[in-house]
């Protein structure tokens, strides 16, 4: 598949998985008002040419909402669970200060994010077996290199329960 | 209880397996409950299997002691989970963190309102400078039109102060007489040669 488009790099998943933006639970729409020409609306812009992907690919539950050339000087608004609204002047900022900005205010910190890693892996070990919605694997027979399911493929004589009480007997 | 296949469909899928045209193995529920018995079943009376009292009752011990510690074993994972959730949510030290996030949400919003407050003062100061700026051009403009209109009005005097002076040495119909013969009694020699300084250096004689 070609690269389509002006920086076709902000389509491909390692740019994506970049994005440190990784937003608290309670944050629920973002909105980002700016506009198409001037220079004080430049970083926003940029914000939104570059970052928003990003962000929307590490919050796939917030609502993102673009909305152009209805305010004089750029803005972004935040609605969080609670009713409360966060607003951010980002007038003259570049595309970076402001990623900066919104990390700090409303992202999960670098300890959060961790701790929920670990709280994952804990959780979903992945030496259990069980149904494929919460484990690797069902069976052993499903393992590369294991005696392989006597469903599809009937054991050898050797192994059946039925032959090997059949030769003790015999021995006895 | 993880199975996903009974033991129905396994028969089936052997015999699809070995496509073989009779079937060797029975298939369960094959015969519906009107169906008649068959010959060499008429007067089978179905015996369960003969049960040993001794090796009875040392199972029996044997599978109430086993159920009872695996319902033991289910019931304390199910509590430990629903512990789990339950202190996750209202336990103490939920709400000391809920508290502490709230403490610093205050703090990074109370931070974001000096920012903003900060660009406000900037972008106040930027209006007044572009206001200012503009105000002094307008000023500029005017002062300039106003010296241009002072110099076209100097310029035009000058020009009539010119013709004003020019106009005395005018040959009108009064003094033509006069002027004429003027220039015939004074004659002019224009044969004269210069240097590159513009000085005269010869002349011829005039006869």
């Amino acid at each position: 598949m070609p690269m389509k488009g002006t920086f076709p790099i902000r389509r491909t998943l390692q740019y994506l998985q970049k994005g440190d933006i990784i937003f608290k639970n309670k944050v629920k729409i973002m909105t980002v008002n700016y506009n198409t020409s001037g220079d004080l609306s430049d970083g926003a812009r940029k914000f939104v040419f570059f970052n928003i992907p990003q962000v929307q690919y590490q919050n796939p539950r917030v609502q993102i909402m673009m909305f152009k050339n209805m305010t004089p000087s750029p803005f972004l608004k935040f609605y969080l669970d609670d009713g409360e609204q966060v607003l951010v002047d980002v007038e003259g900022k570049d595309h970076r200060q402001i990623a900066q900005h919104v990390k700090k205010i409303l992202g999960k910190s670098e300890d959060t994010l961790q701790a929920e890693t670990q709280a994952q892996m804990q959780a979903s070990n992945p030496a259990n077996f069980g149904p494929k919605k919460y484990c690797l694997r069902e069976c052993i027979c499903e393992v590369e290199g294991q005696v392989p399911c006597p469903g599809t493929k009937p054991l050898p004589k050797e192994m059946t329960g039925k032959y090997q009480t059949k030769m003790a007997a015999q021995q006895e | 209880m993880f199975q996903a296949l009974g033991g129905r469909s396994i028969q089936a899928a052997r015999l699809c397996a070995r496509r073989r045209a009779v079937v060797v193995e029975s298939i369960r529920g094959r015969k519906s409950r009107s169906d008649p018995v068959a010959k060499s079943k008429e007067g089978r009376i179905k015996t369960p299997p003969p049960v040993d009292p001794v090796e009875m009752v040392v199972l029996k011990e044997r599978y109430t002691e086993y159920k009872l510690m695996m319902s033991a074993l289910r019931l304390d994972f199910r509590e430990e989970v629903l512990r789990k959730k339950y202190e996750a949510e209202t336990g103490s030290m939920a709400e000391e963190r809920a508290r502490k996030e709230a403490e610093e949400h205050g703090a990074l919003m109370a931070w974001n309102r000096e920012e903003n407050r900060r660009m406000l003062q900037i972008r106040l100061q930027r209006v007044q400078k572009e206001k200012e700026e503009a105000e002094r051009k307008e000023l500029e403009a005017i002062l300039e039109l106003e010296q241009k209109q002072q110099e076209f009005i100097r310029m035009k005097e000058e020009e009539v102060m010119q013709l004003q002076e020019e106009a005395k040495h005018f040959i009108t119909l009064e003094n033509l007489d006069q002027r004429i013969e003027e220039a015939l009694d004074s004659p002019k020699n224009y044969n004269f040669a210069v240097d590159k300084e513009g000085r005269v250096i010869k002349q011829t004689v005039l006869m």
